[in-house]
């Protein structure tokens, strides 16, 4: 290690509940609330319920442990971390090319979160039980107002600056710790609703029959291994900033690994439990994508009795779900830059939230700028941000020694040695394999051609700019951890 | 509500048990945990870090790997976890008095 990690006066977690709560708020977000649930009942079900299963167990439990156990060796946001691991220099690099990814995803995610905000706030007018209204072109009417789309990505910013500003405790644990329970309890009491309606037996049979033929099939694999990795929120940066506000006798492996993994897996569950029986209740499309909530759903509501209660808790849980999960996708720039800078964290806060709204108003002003945007980083830009956080860990620091120093250390469960591999070998050919197999796919598309700009441009871009930071810092120091241990 | 099938049934059992059984489980024991460190904590101000496993495996690593970057920093987290137990009388982890009197620093 070039700096030997110092414990400094660092924010920490008020509480487990608040840490665990804060995890899950970051990795719950709009692709647990409709993707999962009609990926699932389109990939034979049951039999997509353990393909999934077995990948968040091999990939993702491991994965994340190592992220936060990362962060919580380090004390550090993800440049810092990078700099602990590999020493001063261009490889740094490497650290900003994770931050990169991480403010382009926030870049078009928060007009997504603004659509969810406006159609909570229409739940809450009772819009979508009103005489007269149609889904479809009150979708249309949003998608097509620049205006208001920029304005509610506007509020979407400038909310998330309000909390951050606030700090870790005041701000961010406080809000996750409300909002994360209330989505969970808003779903419960959808569940409730949907499972008392005729007809709620069909969506059961739908999402739970298992069809065995589709663990033959790779589209099952690939599609359970997109939605084990990416809602999971592994290699984003966001574990490793959560983590490196842990207490020093915080446990790793229960709270930040198999909890956070198979927690925020549940609410994609639960989204299935809640949705599926009222969408077969009233017999429209299950697999709708994103039309699933903003069309079909909607449509659902004035067919049920409480409909427009039941879209204000679905709506506000759906709002809540994509506010903490953008919450923690920022704060993973602000705690990186503040440490990297001299600014004041009130400073960063203005300038991440402001440099990203920016960076915003295309996807805010064309939903196929943000679908393209959603294409390129999900399938190129995460990966990539995941192969560097997992290498580093992996082949660099060396696996062993993290699990040794830190994932091991005051743990509630024990990690053997098998977990080793999994960091070293396992994920990092996963990431590469998931880019080269959509590289494949989309062979000749404008889609290829900004994942390839990403790859290459983003560690350039990195390494450049930390040649010249790191140039003017001192002399360039080699790590003192060269090649992995393991 | 319609009849759902066996298989159906079944399937959902298993998906709930395996969900909500294990993020439950892993729910409340890490906050149990944090009850127990917390108590621990406030009786004596230190605690024990490592499981018996954890800290043998800890030696096992120091011992092969004596040039090691990171040897010194194991070194004083092994020693500071024996220190702790042989000074306290309030444990995180199962240690039996024999374990403990077994450990000597590296």
């Amino acid at each position: 290690m070039a700096d030997v990690p110092t414990k400094t006066a660092r924010a920490e977690w008020g509480t487990r509940f608040g840490f665990l709560m804060a995890m899950i708020g970051a990795m719950v977000g709009a692709g647990n609330i409709w993707r999962f649930p009609y990926v699932m009942g389109n990939n034979g079900g049951g039999a997509f319920v353990l393909a999934f299963l077995t990948l968040l167990f091999v990939l993702a439990v491991p994965g994340l442990m190592a992220e936060v156990a990362l962060g919580r060796y380090t004390n550090k946001g993800v440049i810092g971390a990078f700099r602990d691991v590999v020493g001063r220099g261009g490889m740094v690099g490497l650290g900003v090319v994770v931050l990169l990814v991480n403010i382009a995803l926030m870049s078009y995610y928060s007009p997504v979160i603004a659509w969810t905000l406006y159609y909570a706030v229409h739940s809450l007018l009772f819009t979508f039980t009103g005489a007269g209204f149609e889904a479809e072109p009150f979708m249309n009417s949003l998608f097509g107002n620049a205006a208001l789309m920029i304005g509610l990505h506007t509020i979407v910013m400038g909310s998330i600056a309000a909390v951050l500003g606030l700090g870790i405790r005041r701000g961010v644990e406080r809000l996750v710790v409300y909002a994360v329970p209330a989505l969970v309890f808003a779903l419960l009491v959808m569940v409730v609703r949907g499972l008392t309606l005729d007809g709620a037996a069909d969506g059961l049979a739908f999402a739970f029959t298992i069809d065995w033929a589709y663990l033959t099939y790779s589209d099952t694999w690939i599609a359970a291994l997109g939605q084990a990795l990416f809602s999971t929120g592994l290699g984003w940066g966001i574990a490793l900033t959560i983590g490196s506000y842990l207490r020093e006798y915080d446990d790793v492996p229960l709270g930040g690994g198999i909890f956070t993994a198979i927690g925020e897996s549940s609410i994609g569950i639960l989204a299935a439990l809640a949705i599926f029986p009222i969408v077969f209740a009233v017999g429209v499309e299950p697999d709708a994508g994103a039309g699933l909530a903003f069309v079909s759903l909607v449509q659902v509501f004035p067919e049920i009795p409480f409909g427009g209660f039941v879209a204000i808790l679905f709506f506000v849980g759906f709002f809540l779900a994509t506010f903490t999960s953008g919450l923690l996708i920022t704060e993973v720039s602000v705690t990186t830059i503040s440490e990297e800078t001299r600014f004041s964290r009130t400073q960063t806060v203005l300038g991440v939230c402001g440099g990203i709204w920016l960076l915003g108003l295309p996807s805010a002003y064309s939903v196929e700028v943000l679908d393209y945007l959603d294409f390129v980083f999900g399938n190129w830009g995460l990966p990539l941000a995941t192969l560097m956080i997992l290498g580093v860990i992996g082949w660099v620091m060396g696996p062993e020694r993290l699990r040794l120093l830190t994932v091991n250390r005051n743990a509630g469960v024990h990690v053997g040695r098998w977990w080793n591999p999994v960091i070293k070998y396992v994920i990092p050919t996963v990431m590469i394999f998931i880019m080269a197999y959509f590289a494949w796919e989309n062979r000749g598309t404008a889609e290829l051609y900004g994942g390839i700009a990403v790859i290459v441009l983003f560690p350039i871009i990195g390494y450049a700019v930390m040649s010249v930071v790191e140039g003017r810092r001192g002399q360039p120091e080699t790590a003192e951890v060269p090649g992995g241990d393991d | 509500m319609a009849a759902l099938s066996a298989e159906v049934i079944g399937m959902l059992a298993f998906t709930l048990l395996a969900f909500y059984g294990v993020a439950g489980w892993a729910l409340a024991r890490t906050l149990r945990q944090e009850g127990e460190k917390v108590e621990i904590l406030e009786h004596q101000d230190r605690m024990d870090t490592y499981s018996p496993e954890a800290l043998a495996e800890l030696r096992e690593w120091i011992e092969e790997n004596p040039n090691d970057p990171l040897v010194d920093d194991a070194r004083s987290q092994y020693n500071e976890c024996v220190e702790v137990l042989r000074q306290t009388d309030r444990h995180f982890y199962d240690w039996s008095d024999a374990e403990i009197e077994r450990l000597d620093s590296v």
